[in-house]
């Protein structure tokens, strides 16, 4: 296969921009749950296996691209009121990251499960998405509110989902941005800075998505909140993450 | 000992995760488990506090195999102690103050988290687990101010907190990798160990790593102390709790002077940023002082205070008084936690009865009617001037002879005359009958505090800095070239003393050009009303910034 096109390929798995819309317009079309979460797992996957497969000599403008392109979609996501279309920018964010690591060799494992790191808070968000659009019409923000007096326990879910997707500590993003940063810091010193500055957009839409959900005045209407289970099963898949982060902390950092 | 240690940090975590996997079975009374994990959490606290004032080693633990490390040395067991106790005071207060709130657990989970957060923060021995406290810390701080998810008001101030704080974690991660990149280890004993045996052995763009580590641990710990430009999330988070108001007073605000001391050994190094802290340091003071003086809301009065008490804390640090800081921080702390919790009694209470005696501090202080009967202004000038400075050489020289070879020393001293004399002027202008009574007092008052003020700084000195060439070093290291201080402290000097006599003989003659003043006074408190235009400027570029992010969605199709 030509190296352009290749490039081409990984482009679009590995979001750059404008390669990245494909990823976005194909997560807006879907509007089925587990095939949004199938699509953010999958998707990145494939780029790095294509990365890792193939023998192409990467050219010097990719990483400046694969920068601009994350802090293109970190900048964007500041206004996104539509909670997939957000996870969805919000993992182009991160994905044009790995580009680092890529270029770095670190090893495919590592590359597999920094992939996964980001997708899976998002995954649990794409089902907490769906659970809005059950209940209230859409996943937006800013429409309703209030949702931590409607529905407590979906907004307390709501909020360490978010949490665990914007790279707060102890979730494994955290150490990966971390160690990107100590990568970089010496020989890049304005590659780090922007990476924190990625990183501290990705803060402020995460804020700003929370507040546009669960602050405000309760619904005068009654929704079913989370039963135990549900709660389990975010519970179990969050402790998993935290606990993955720190394991991951002491084989990167 | 190791247990202890890990008792302190590690209980605040258990509690809020027995609050909150019992609240719903438990009710109002999982209250009781925090209360209970914070005083044992505070005992053992006292306990390892007083084994550090007993001249042991500091202790270090690494928690298995990995990089924590949880180091207790004479910072970490005092502030450890001091934010258990104002932890306790504000979750006894909060059993009965959040008794009607809805989310009455999640805020007790909240609040042992923040616990937990800033405990880890001062025990931290490695480079990871500070950054991961530190950068906790101003997540818990976030829900903790938005604890009323129906205020939108609360949760917008609360993120101004959130991206301050989150701007200010920027430097510290920066300084973290740089260490990490130099030293190849995170532990900072090991870092300290090799910056004290060879300052300059690496360079970062050119400057030697400790002066850019310090400049970046600096602008950290302003964004973190709300220094002036990274202040104006603390005047307007008063939308949350009163018991948060006082955590966040006493306590979290106070985070920049701890860091500025836990990395005295990279500040040692660097002269040049210990310079330019002293003179962030002293704008926010005096810009916190003058704003706090204008507000006519009593809370964001308050808040101001604490910047212009933030603004000295790390004006202390800038001339090389690491340990006066710390008590800085301890005094402010309790001295605002108090004025925080007891404030809506006192506005209960004055409700019914303002309390107030009409003597002559009240025709004075609130009734504006200074004494027209004059006592000669020039002997009361000398009094002024003479008096405190007197009180201030004798107190410091039982201290240490030595004191007064050190420039910040002499810069204390100079705050704490300016400040003597100006309480002597005040007096001076009082209407009392007994002029000479009022000003006995006062000068008393001020003998008590001075000395107060200069052995317990001293003994601060001792515990957390017991080596002398070490505390010589850090003063040293906040020097200037002694010609330029000398000519400074004297033009300094100058200017404040006409400006006294200026005021006391203007005084004296009744004479005033009011016209004119007042138009400059009405052009300068119009600025000091719109607190300098900062806050404008910042929701300005913020509206710009997603503006601009708006208008990149539309253009590329929301894809």
């Amino acid at each position: 296969m030509p190296d352009a096109l290749i490039i081409l390929l990984c482009g679009i798995f590995l979001p750059l921009f404008p390669m990245s819309m494909v990823f976005n317009a194909i997560l807006d079309n879907i509007k089925l749950a587990w095939l949004r979460a199938l699509l953010l797992i999958t998707w990145p996957l494939i780029g790095l296996f294509v990365i890792l497969n193939s023998d192409v000599a990467w050219p010097g403008w990719l990483l400046p691209l694969a920068l601009f392109t994350s802090s293109l979609y970190a900048l964007r996501i500041l206004t996104l009121r539509e909670v997939n279309q957000w996870s969805g920018f919000l993992a182009t964010s991160f994905w044009g990251l790995l580009w680092l690591p890529v270029m770095q060799e670190t090893q495919a494992m590592l590359l597999f499960a920094y992939a996964l790191s980001m997708s899976v808070p998002l995954v649990l968000l794409v089902f907490l998405s769906a659970g809005l659009e059950q209940r209230f019409g859409a996943a937006y923000t800013g429409l309703y509110g209030g949702l931590a007096r409607t529905i407590p326990r979906f907004s307390g879910v709501l909020v360490i989902v978010v949490v665990a997707a914007i790279a707060s500590p102890l979730f494994p993003t955290f150490f990966i941005m971390l160690d990107l940063v100590v990568e970089t810091v010496v020989d890049t010193p304005l590659v780090a800075m922007v990476l924190l500055l990625i990183w501290l957009f990705w803060s402020w839409a995460g804020a700003r998505l929370i507040q546009g959900l669960i602050v405000g005045r309760a619904s005068d209407v009654k929704m079913t909140d989370l039963d135990t289970m549900a709660i389990s099963f975010y519970t179990l898949i969050l402790l998993a993450l935290a606990i993955g982060g720190v394991y991951l902390s002491g084989v990167i950092l | 000992m190791e247990q202890f240690i890990i008792v302190v940090a590690v209980l605040p975590l258990i509690s809020a995760l027995l609050i909150q996997l019992f609240s719903g079975r438990f009710g109002r009374g999982i209250a009781r488990v925090s209360v209970a994990a914070t005083v044992i959490s505070f005992l053992v606290s006292c306990f390892l506090l007083s084994w550090a004032l007993g001249g042991n080693d500091p202790q270090a633990i690494q928690i298995g195999n990995t990089s924590t490390i949880l180091l207790f040395d004479p910072l970490s067991s005092l502030l450890a102690t001091i934010i258990l106790g104002i932890s306790l005071i504000v979750h006894l207060y909060s059993i009965r103050y959040m008794a009607e709130e809805a989310a009455y657990g999640q805020f007790f989970v909240l609040l042992d988290l923040m616990t937990a957060a800033l405990l880890f923060m001062v025990i931290a021995g490695d480079l990871i687990t500070l950054i991961i406290a530190w950068y906790l810390v101003g997540v818990f701080l976030y829900f903790l101010l938005g604890q009323d998810t129906r205020s939108q008001t609360a949760y917008r101030f609360a993120f101004w907190t959130l991206i301050t704080y989150r701007i200010g974690d920027i430097p510290l991660i920066l300084a973290a990798a740089l260490l990490y990149s130099a030293y190849d280890t995170w532990s900072l004993t090991i870092i300290f160990d090799e910056i004290m045996a060879n300052p300059y052995a690496h360079e970062f763009i050119g400057l030697p790593l400790t002066e850019v580590v310090a400049a970046l641990i600096g602008l950290a710990a302003f964004a973190r102390s709300a220094q002036f430009l990274l202040h104006t999330w603390l005047p307007y988070t008063m939308d949350g709790p009163t018991p948060v108001s006082a955590l966040m007073h006493a306590g979290i605000v106070n985070a920049g002077g701890f860091l500025i001391n836990r990395f005295a050994p990279v500040f040692v190094h660097s002269g040049d940023v210990l310079n330019v802290i002293f003179i962030v340091g002293l704008i926010t003071a005096v810009f916190g002082s003058m704003l706090m003086l204008t507000q006519n809301d009593i809370k964001k009065a308050l808040g101001y205070s604490t910047m212009g008490q933030m603004g000295f804390m790390i004006m202390e640090c800038g001339i090389g008084a690491f340990s006066l800081a710390i008590y800085h921080l301890f005094a402010h702390g309790v001295f605002k936690g108090t004025m925080f919790l007891s404030a809506g009694s006192v506005i209960n209470s004055a409700r019914k009865d303002d309390g107030i005696p009409k003597d002559e501090l009240y025709t004075f202080a609130v009734e504006k009617r200074p004494n027209k009967e004059r006592q000669p202004w020039i002997l009361m000038a000398a009094i002024t001037l003479a008096v405190p400075l007197a009180i201030l050489i004798f107190s410091h020289l039982l201290i240490a002879q030595d004191y007064f070879q050190k420039q910040g020393a002499i810069i204390l001293l100079f705050f704490g005359w300016v400040t003597g004399a100006q309480l002597i002027f005040a007096t001076y202008r009082m209407r009392t009958q007994n002029i000479w009574r009022l000003v006995g007092l006062s000068v008393l008052s001020l003998v008590i505090v001075v000395l107060g003020y200069a052995v317990i700084s001293h003994a601060f000195d001792l515990f957390l800095y017991p080596d002398p060439a070490f505390r010589v070093q850090l003063y040293s290291a906040a020097s200037i070239d002694l010609l330029y201080f000398n000519v400074l402290v004297v033009i300094v000097a100058l200017i404040i003393v006409a400006g006294w006599l200026i005021t006391y003989y203007a005084e004296h003659n009744d004479y005033r050009r009011r016209q004119q003043r007042q138009r400059l006074w009405l052009n300068f408190y119009a600025l000091i009303s719109r607190e300098f235009y900062i806050s404008d400027i910042y929701t300005r570029l913020t509206r710009s910034l997603l503006s601009i992010s708006g208008q990149l969605n539309i253009w590329l199709r929301w894809l």
